[in-house]
């Protein structure tokens, strides 16, 4: 392809005083007037302004210009505003370039105006470098699946699995326990109204289990996810459950079963047995036999009458083709490691979940607040156990591991809620909150702090340095704490109970799901966002999705607005039929390649595949354009477009002074 | 004048890039001598850029990319982790100090170490002073040294093994064995060597032919050494005999297709 000779235009932008203030800009454009194949350089007060936009366009028209540089902030900012431009103009948007002269230089640099401007000049002929050698790229488009897959059927995924569906697109929510519900379910009451949380939930269960659009697989797995934005190749793993959809749910398995093993719904508070229903509202209303304990005597195939239960019953495997994907494989509760506060040490040291099933009326005391068949009278409950760990002073659940830096969001609120709770229903036991910070921003919470201050919960404020400690005596528990309130008094707190406020930690199940769908996570270890401001439900991959807990520690409310949000982001091509695609991409030089398939190997979205005549072929959608391939091909066969090695070589050679030709 | 360090950094669009973007939006100053270039990956950055900067007289080169488990791209940032390893040892033969490329990991919320790691790349920089490269007068001899290390890096074999060390090392090869990373390490290391010394041979009967002897006096090399770097490179077709004297053969470089 022949090229055109550049006519360059440069648009030097003060962006009021925050670049003007420091950089000369006149001088600049003086300067960059000089550079080869640059036609025009103006410099404006705001070049993103209205009239700023008019010059470019027309400048584009009166100069015939065919390459168009904006130096003002940081290309994260306006690159589409002045893409934007640049194509109202008729030119091709990929022939922009944007040069950082803000963020990068006149706000960092304030207090050296001369080196800013020299910086400038310096930055603006790189710009020129590369700007001369684009090329005009062009987005394709793919056609999309109309449906759906949903990972997770916790409150999130079933908000969006139900939103999605409600829109009139066919759902697959895919769950790995064998209920939908979530922790949600796990849950007595919820802040800050008081509601039964089962009472919350089971509307948004039914309403999923019955919805004609979705299609509900629990017990089962994500196997493998191939593909890209709008057709996604994805395999499911139905585990065995060895009860038949028949199942009534009479109970007649359950009373007959030989096997009692600590029920996981109560947190090991209650037993159950090796064929059971998950939880009473559990959905579908199946009974499932745990395969790790059963022992295969077969009495509950005899006890039912209906002959639901098959040991013999194998899982199934199946590949369905979806066009987005939302991700809300939730979070696991923050497991204490022996001795942290006592815990494992102790039997009356409890976590909080522990102590919403000690509450719930469906749980193993039917909500009566015993423990070791007494009612406690004195309860301390400890906050930020494994959130907000500090280097030093704490150490991680598992050797090696990593501390949890971050705060969890929802344990202050749930905590808060049981005191509450605990205070107005036995006003004879008395309820001790330490706490490091009380956090309390949500909508009526703060309300709910007071209350529970009203209600005379006492509040103990413990230094980070100085976590509380817990040792036994012939009357029971010590909780010894300084009281930061009071000036750091020594305070000896006898306790029946000790609630621990655990944490949210990312789920483990969670982590062979990230490499199948190729998603990174944040140094926290929750998945990681697009955009932590401006596009916290994206992914770094398109038509993946985020909702829940799986980003990061919310509460329900805010759970169930991301599910919403997240079937809306995904609903977005679905609607479309088509999608965009970006075409910074690689390509392949076929007369170069060698066929030695380290870029196959390399590439992170397996978008790079050998043909029948062992060359190296890009699949276009699937391609992000991070460029490892071609810094790494041993033949150098592959560029990226937009960032070919020949513009990256022109920008790097005219920062060292080179005037580009 | 005071010495003035040019500095190009390459920063992945996703973390480093943005962090850069932080230190300016929360006015951090630091010195204003890295020129930065935005690439979408930090594993998009080929080293044969990054030797033809330093040849071309940069005082420093500076990746930055998201931290470990971080990248945007899954791993690219181990890739250019890789790639940098590499080619520190590289360009250690060439006699350039090592120190002028370094490695960074910055996220998009670290505007303050972004800050803190160009002050301190800046300082080392003129620590070391200007590049011997820089400037009119640059050294012959070290810039032969630049271009056999950016040859070498051209070139398929160390491109190759850079590009497989993470399934080497971490799955297994086509044998079904898993390489040490020890084991890999020394293969790289003995690969780099005789990559720079061939390229460098190269270089130099490109320019008059030489015997094994005046060869192995320039790259103070064991004149053994050098004739089984010969044998080799005669049988790839890259240097002939152009003629004998007195009994010694003086080699000239064939040019490649």
């Amino acid at each position: 392809m022949s090229r055109e000779k550049p006519r360059i235009g440069v648009y030097i932008c003060h962006c009021g005083i925050n670049i003007g203030g420091v950089v000369d800009v006149e001088d600049v454009a003086k300067y960059v007037g000089t550079l080869p194949n640059v036609v025009v350089a103006k410099h404006y007060v705001y070049m993103c302004s209205a009239p700023g936009q008019d010059m470019i366009k027309n400048d584009i028209k009166e100069h015939k210009l065919n390459r168009l540089i904006v130096a003002s902030c940081t290309p994260r900012m306006h690159e589409p505003t002045f893409r934007g431009v640049v194509e109202e103009a008729g030119l091709n948007p990929y022939l922009f370039e944007m040069t950082n002269i803000r963020e990068h230089c006149s706000w960092v640099h304030a207090a050296e105006p001369k080196k800013a401007t020299k910086k400038t000049k310096d930055l603006i002929r790189m710009s020129v470098a590369k700007a001369s050698l684009l090329e005009p790229l062009h987005k394709r488009e793919a056609e999309v699946t109309e449906r759906a897959l949903v990972i997770g059927a916790g409150v999130s995924g079933m908000r969006s699995a139900l939103d999605l569906a409600n829109r009139g697109f066919e759902v697959y929510l895919v769950e790995n326990s064998p209920s939908i519900g979530g922790k949600m379910a796990q849950l007595n009451e919820v802040y800050p109204t008081g509601e039964k949380a089962i009472d919350a939930l089971e509307p948004l269960m039914k309403a999923v289990a019955s919805h004609p659009k979705i299609k509900l697989f629990t017990n089962s797995k994500i196997e493998a996810v191939d593909g890209f934005i709008g057709n996604f190749k994805v395999k499911v793993a139905v585990k065995p459950r060895y009860v038949t959809n028949d199942c009534n749910a009479c109970g007649k398995c359950e009373s007959i079963c030989p096997i009692e093993v600590p029920n996981e719904h109560d947190f090991g508070l209650s037993k159950r047995k090796a064929i059971y229903l998950p939880f009473p509202a559990a959905s579908p209303p199946i009974y499932i036999i745990d395969e790790e304990n059963c022992n295969k005597c077969g009495k509950c195939v005899e006890a039912c009458e209906i002959g639901a239960v098959d040991l013999k019953e194998k899982g199934m495997g199946m590949e369905i083709g979806v066009g987005t994907i939302i991700v809300a494989t939730g979070y696991d509760l923050y497991d204490p490691p022996k001795g942290e506060y006592g815990y494992g040490l102790y039997d009356n040291v409890i976590t909080l979940p522990q102590l919403e099933r000690l509450l719930d009326k469906n749980g193993p005391t039917n909500g009566q607040l015993l423990f070791n068949r007494s009612t406690p009278k004195n309860i301390v409950f400890i906050s930020c156990v494994g959130s907000r760990q500090e280097p030093g002073i704490y150490k991680p659940a598992i050797e090696g591991q990593q501390l949890n830096r971050y705060c969890s969001r929802v344990c202050c609120m749930a905590a808060l809620k049981n005191a509450l709770a605990i205070r107005e229903r036995y006003p004879n036991t008395r309820v001790f909150y330490l706490y490091r910070d009380m956090r309390t921003f949500g909508k009526g919470h703060e309300e709910y702090y007071r209350k529970a201050s009203e209600s005379r919960v006492l509040f103990v404020k413990y230094k980070l340095e100085a976590p509380p400690v817990i040792s036994s005596s012939s009357n029971g528990l010590v909780v010894t704490a300084q009281d930061v309130l009071t000036n750091d008094e020594v305070l000896a707190i006898p306790a029946d109970l000790v609630v621990l406020n655990v944490g949210m930690v990312p789920s483990a199940d969670a982590s062979g799901l990230q490499a199948k769908l190729r998603l990174s996570r944040s140094a926290d270890g929750f998945f990681q966002e697009a955009h932590a401001k401006l596009r916290p439900l994206d992914t770094a991959l398109d038509g993946i999705f985020l909702a829940g807990t799986a980003q990061g520690p919310k509460d329900i409310t805010d759970s169930a607005a991301m599910g919403s949000a997240a079937a809306a982001r995904a609903a977005i091509p679905l609607a479309r039929g088509k999608v965009e695609i970006e075409p910074i991409i690689a390509v392949v030089n076929e007369d170069l390649c060698s066929g030695c398939g380290v870029c196959v190997a390399l590439c992170p979205y397996s978008a790079i595949k050998k043909d029948e005549q062992g060359i190296a072929r890009v699949t276009e959608v699937a391609c992000k354009g991070c460029g490892t391939c071609a810094a790494s091909c041993p033949a150098r066969a592959i560029t990226v477009l937009y960032f070919t090695d020949e513009q990256i070589r022109a920008q790097a050679l005219a920062a060292l002074g080179r005037i580009p030709s | 004048m005071t010495f003035e360090p040019r500095i190009v950094g390459f920063l992945c669009n996703w973390c480093s890039y943005a962090g850069a973007d932080l230190a300016g939006t929360s006015r951090i100053p630091y010195p204003p001598n890295v020129r930065i270039i935005r690439v979408m990956c930090s594993g998009r950055v080929d080293p044969v850029i990054i030797l033809e900067a330093l040849a071309h007289g940069a005082d420093g080169v500076i990746v930055m990319g998201c931290h470990p488990g971080d990248c945007h791209y899954v791993e690219g940032n181990l890739q250019a982790e890789r790639k940098i390893k590499m080619l520190k040892k590289l360009i250690a033969w060439t006699g350039l100090e090592p120190e002028r490329l370094r490695l960074e990991w910055v996220s998009a919320s670290e505007g303050g170490r972004f800050a803190e790691i160009t002050k301190d790349f800046t300082t080392q920089i003129m620590k070391l002073g200007p590049s011997p490269l820089a400037g009119e007068k640059s050294d012959p001899n070290l810039l032969e040294g630049m271009l056999a290390a950016k040859a070498a890096a051209e070139d398929f074999r160390l491109r190759a093994l850079v590009g497989r060390e993470r399934e080497l090392v971490e799955e297994k090869n086509v044998y079904g064995e898993k390489k040490l990373q020890e084991d890999f390490d020394k293969v790289m290391y003995d690969a780099i060597r005789a990559e720079y010394i061939r390229n460098r041979m190269y270089l130099m009967i490109q320019k008059e032919p030489l015997s094994v002897k005046e060869l192995a006096k320039r790259l103070d090399m064991d004149p053994g050494q050098v004739l089984r770097h010969v044998v080799i490179m005669r049988r790839r077709g890259l240097m002939a005999v152009d003629r004998i004297e007195g009994t010694s053969p003086l080699y000239i470089a064939l040019e490649v297709k």
